[in-house]
């Protein structure tokens, strides 16, 4: 037999919550009717880059009456939940879109209908997969900011050494990439000295999984698909490949041993065949070595169409937060198609100044990409980072995401448990996933009751 | 050179050389241009230190090097003081509930601070001190369970003797607290303040977690708007968070040099011992 | 030491029983009422009672216990290396002669030197193949594991990491070092005691109040590692943190901020509690026999 408790009643057991905390002054909460004034406080957001802090100066010029304040710092839960806990919530949060789910089924999150109705927000703006993970039962939670897309990347001149041509290490056709990379591997007696190719495993194996057409949880994020016939294949594949390479724990040891964001990285130092990648990466390599042997290639299915697997952030607004108006208008206004130019002329010019390359911005904001390659970028002339932003551009719009689930962290750690016990040959990917599977819907449906 | 001497020698040129070493690598990668700081090598070729320029034009950090400063000494002393009190009284006398009492104090240590988290900040955001940096030091007021053990075991090594005459002579008991027993015990008293102050000054958590205005933030929550840019597509700036670092440790060590002299003593009053 | 003056003796203790009862008592008892329920910590979603079934889920449940056992393991490791280490130290300081301060400071280094710097930095240290501990081992014709990959070696390659700052315990040791009187030391080698026996028979009985409390403290804070196993393995950089990591207090705090199950958290707090709480049981029992104060004469 359950007791229920209200909320209330268990948060006059521990305190009375009092004034105070993360959120707004009480004072000037709410403003007359559609008028953005008063002050809204920011949770998770660090702004501190050239990116950041155009967009918040966009929103301080259009709404001179309203005062911003962004608590700098990575999304934090221990900060979040005890402002949240102590009836002080931040006006908005700002967070990674994978974790949104999990906060919305448990109705910490203000659904934004109503939101994105008073300011005239087109959710059509978006790249469809940013908004798929901002979408829980149906409704919007979240205003999403960047997508960051894996593609691979390829050390030319390794491929030529070993006479291979690039597209040896597409992923289209799998036997064809094993046999590559056996071709590219070299194991010596010090150890490992080149990785010919790294699958990125755990990490990557919703986007392994995707190539097979398969998918790790269901589009509603509420029924696990841990131990699908594509899950079990990918994780084995891969798996396969890490032991033709030496095995998990050398072939591990030897990739932390790159000097990854230094001069004498992995392509520099020709330590690695090829392997999925952020997006960003480009950047690091453009940062401390843009002549290396780089070139980007799309992630492909395994009929060699074209896919990625997208991550980005977003805005959300807490439940009891106050002045909502203001906090809705500050996430449209800094993800709207104008801000986001501005920003990228601010971050092209930031990064010139330093000697840099300006590579383009990912917005999440479909409008607001086109706009920034056509109006903002430049080719560099440097063919392989060029050639590269024309792949990333490529691939934003056949993403795979995750998708909005309430135990989403938990469900990642089973599945990134399973893919350790099959590297470290604890167990076969299908015990593996079986025992994942099991664990992940429980979860789900804990959250849920 | 005996073979004893030789050992020592030996001994301690490996100490130095282990010991050095990791502060040595946080020093050498903060001088370094940014491709270089994780190439290991033990010299920075070429040196940059305009790393350490960047650092304190682009950051607030004589700002965060006075809070921390503020927040530690409060700390520290009042740890030091109730600590010792407290300590005194398990150490010195007899009383009814002392095990029992005891026990609590060492229970404080047994739970663990990730759940007492959010009761702990309702408590102090009740008292309307949520967004100040009182909950940062205000709870040493109160003594801490490690401190309070750590000087109960070295008052309960003092020579009863000593102390007894002290008694016998007419004195208070708070009388010889400071005059007898705390001048006894400096090198205990001063390893709580350093230690204190050290884990004051390191403290993420609680920073993090209080602090709401960024003119109040202490190095560590400060580094942490900076550092976590790169998880944002930022700028991954590691030369410049590795010399903030750096410039983080060095009141540390500071500190510690002119402390450590506190630290060394033998006893100096005795009925029949000479140091 | 035994004064009977209960009254004074209040008066001494007053500072942490006021703390007690008005800071600390609350949150404790929060938090043991929690683990009775399936709170989250969120306001939207309702709380319910739901008695033991938080403690039945952390017995039933095969994770707890795994961090348990991986937890107990590297106390098991460290405490005792950290006393031994410790004391050498502090002995080797206490031979230095003007080296003295020096030799002081550099042992402290470690401690001061901020864990963001200290993680990045073992990481690249333990590394299995291209770090400088293997270096060493190599160069000795010792065997180099693979620290940070391979499951068996992952939890005493994060002993050799906290041992890094046992330069705290030495301190400590020093300060309980200098504490011992020199006439009895004098009179020991008078006798006729060699180095070893002046170990066994004077120093380590003088300094055995300071190691108790080593050994306590060590052990207590062992059980509750956390910082630099998360940093090290489970923080926002990094990905595929292993099992053999899964130290019990890191696993407390995901079930707690990651998972948002506060109250199953809780419980498994308190179960902790409970287990320190008996090592720290035996481990007083133990020392009566073992620990001398010169106050109790």
């Amino acid at each position: 037999m359950r007791l229920r408790l209200p909320v209330g009643g268990l948060a006059s057991i521990l305190v009375l919550a009092a004034c105070g905390g993360v959120g707004s002054d009480s004072g000037a909460d709410e403003g007359s009717e559609g008028q953005i004034d008063g002050s809204i406080t920011t949770l998770g957001f660090g702004g501190e880059d050239e990116i950041g802090m155009a967009r918040v100066r966009a929103v301080e010029e259009a709404y001179a009456d309203l005062d911003v304040k962004i608590n700098s710092g990575a999304f934090d839960e221990q900060q979040f939940l005890n402002a949240v806990s102590s009836g002080n919530p931040p006006s908005l949060i700002y967070l990674p879109r994978s974790e949104l789910g999990t906060y919305a089924a448990r109705g910490a999150l203000v659904p934004l209908t109503e939101c994105i109705d008073q300011q005239s927000i087109d959710m059509g703006q978006y790249l469809d997969s940013a908004v798929a993970q901002v979408t829980y039962d149906d409704e919007v939670y979240g205003i999403p900011e960047f997508s960051s897309v894996r593609l691979l990347l390829a050390n030319t001149d390794a491929l030529q050494e070993a006479g291979l041509p690039a597209d040896a290490v597409s992923v289209a056709d799998w036997d064809q990439l094993a046999q590559s990379t056996r071709t590219l591997t070299q194991l010596g007696s010090a150890g490992i000295q080149r990785i010919g190719f790294d699958p990125k495993i755990p990490e990557f194996l919703p986007l392994w999984t995707a190539a097979l057409g398969g998918q790790l949880v269901s589009e509603d994020g509420l029924t696990a698909q841990l131990d699908s016939p594509e899950a079990v294949q990918a994780l084995e594949y891969t798996a396969g490949l890490v032991n033709d390479q030496g095995g998990w724990s050398e072939f591990k040891a030897f990739r932390d041993g790159w000097d990854f964001f230094g001069g004498q990285n992995q392509f520099v130092a020709d330590q690695v065949g090829a392997f999925p990648m952020e997006d960003w990466y480009l950047d690091v390599l453009a940062d401390v070595s843009p002549d290396a042997p780089v070139t980007a290639l799309p992630f492909t299915d395994t009929t060699g169409v074209p896919l990625t697997y997208a991550t980005g952030q977003a805005w959300a607004i807490p439940v009891g937060a106050g002045n909502t108006d203001a906090a809705c208008a500050f996430a449209a206004t800094m993800t709207s198609t104008d801000t986001w130019l501005a920003a990228a002329e601010a971050s092209k010019a930031d990064r010139e100044k330093s000697g840099g390359e300006y590579l383009g911005t990912w917005t999440a904001n479909e409008e607001a990409d086109e706009r920034i390659l056509d109006e903002v970028y430049e080719p560099s002339g440097n063919a392989a980072l060029d050639d590269a932003v024309q792949v990333v551009r490529s691939v934003q719009s056949v993403a795979v995401v995750d998708p909005p689930s309430p135990a989403a962290a938990e469900v990642k750690r089973a599945w990134e448990d399973a893919s350790l016990r099959v590297l470290q040959g604890d167990q076969t990917a299908q015990e593996a996933l079986t025992q994942a599977q099991e664990e992940a819907q429980t979860a789900i449906d804990e959250a849920l009751r | 050179m005996t073979a004893g001497q030789l050992a020592a020698l030996v001994s301690s040129v490996v100490v130095v050389l282990a010991f050095v070493y990791p502060f040595w690598w946080l020093v050498s990668a903060s001088l370094k241009p940014r491709e270089d700081v994780f190439d290991n090598g033990f010299w920075p070729d070429p040196l940059q230190p305009a790393n350490y320029v960047e650092v304190w034009n682009q950051l607030p950090i004589t700002t965060w090097l006075f809070n921390s400063l503020v927040v530690g000494v409060a700390a520290a002393v009042a740890v030091t003081v109730s600590s010792a009190l407290v300590a005194f009284g398990f150490a010195y006398f007899d009383f009814r509930g002392r095990t029992v009492l005891f026990w609590c104090v060492l229970a404080t240590m047994m739970l663990p601070g990730v759940v007492t988290l959010v009761p702990t900040y309702l408590l102090w955001d009740q008292l309307g001190l949520a967004t100040t940096q009182v909950p940062l030091w205000a709870s040493n007021l109160f003594g801490s369970a490690f401190y309070v053990f750590l000087l109960r075991q070295f008052f309960k090594s003092l020579p009863r003797d000593t102390l007894d005459a002290a008694r016998v002579d007419g004195c208070g008991y708070l009388s010889m607290f400071w005059r007898i027993v705390v001048p006894m015990s400096k090198p205990a008293l001063a390893i709580t303040f350093i230690f204190e102050f050290q884990a004051s000054w390191v403290d993420l958590l609680r920073p993090l977690v209080y602090l709401q205005d960024p003119e109040l933030f202490t190095l560590p929550r400060g580094l942490k708007a900076v550092l976590d840019q790169f998880g944002q597509g930022g700028e991954r700036e590691w030369e410049l968070v590795l010399a903030a670092n750096v410039i983080a440790t060095v009141p540390m060590v500071v500190l510690f040099i002119i402390g450590g002299r506190y630290v060394v003593q033998g006893i100096t009053i005795s009925s029949g011992d000479k140091e | 030491m035994s004064v009977r003056r209960s009254r004074v003796a209040y008066a001494f203790i007053a500072p942490w029983a006021v703390g007690f009862v008005f800071l600390t008592l609350g949150p404790i008892l929060a938090t043991l009422f929690l683990s009775l329920t399936d709170y989250d910590a969120l306001p939207g979603a309702e709380t319910s009672f739901i008695g033991l079934d938080n403690y039945r889920q952390a017995f039933s449940e095969g994770t707890p216990g795994t961090a348990l056992l991986n937890t107990g393991f590297y106390a098991l490791l460290y405490v005792p290396l950290s006393v031994v280490i410790g004391l050498s130290m502090a002995l080797l300081l206490r031979r230095a002669g003007r080296a003295t301060g020096l030799l002081r400071t550099v042992i402290y280094l470690p401690v001061v030197t901020p864990p963001v710097a200290t993680g990045i930095l073992f990481l690249l240290l333990l590394n299995g193949q291209e770090g400088l501990i293997n270096a060493v081992l190599g160069w000795l014709h010792l065997p180099t594991p693979f620290w940070t990959t391979d499951p068996a070696w992952i939890k005493p390659g994060i002993v050799i990491m906290s041992l890094w700052s046992v330069g705290s315990v030495a301190i400590i040791l020093f300060a309980a070092l200098g504490d011992v009187p020199q006439t009895l030391l004098d009179a020991a080698q008078i006798d006729g005691a060699g180095p070893w026996s002046r170990l066994r028979h004077v120093i380590l009985p003088m300094i055995s109040p300071a190691l108790f409390f080593i050994v306590i403290t060590n052990t207590i804070a062992s059980l509750q590692l956390f910082s630099e196993v998360y940093t090290m393995y489970f923080g926002a950089q990094t990905t595929n943190p292993p099992e053999a990591a899964l130290f019990y207090v890191v696993h407390v705090f995901e079930e707690a901020f990651t998972f948002l199950h506060m109250g199953y958290a809780s419980a498994l707090s308190w179960l902790l509690f409970l287990v320190i709480a008996v090592v720290t049981a035996v481990q007083l029992a133990m020392s009566r026999k073992l620990v001398f104060y010169r106050g109790d004469a």
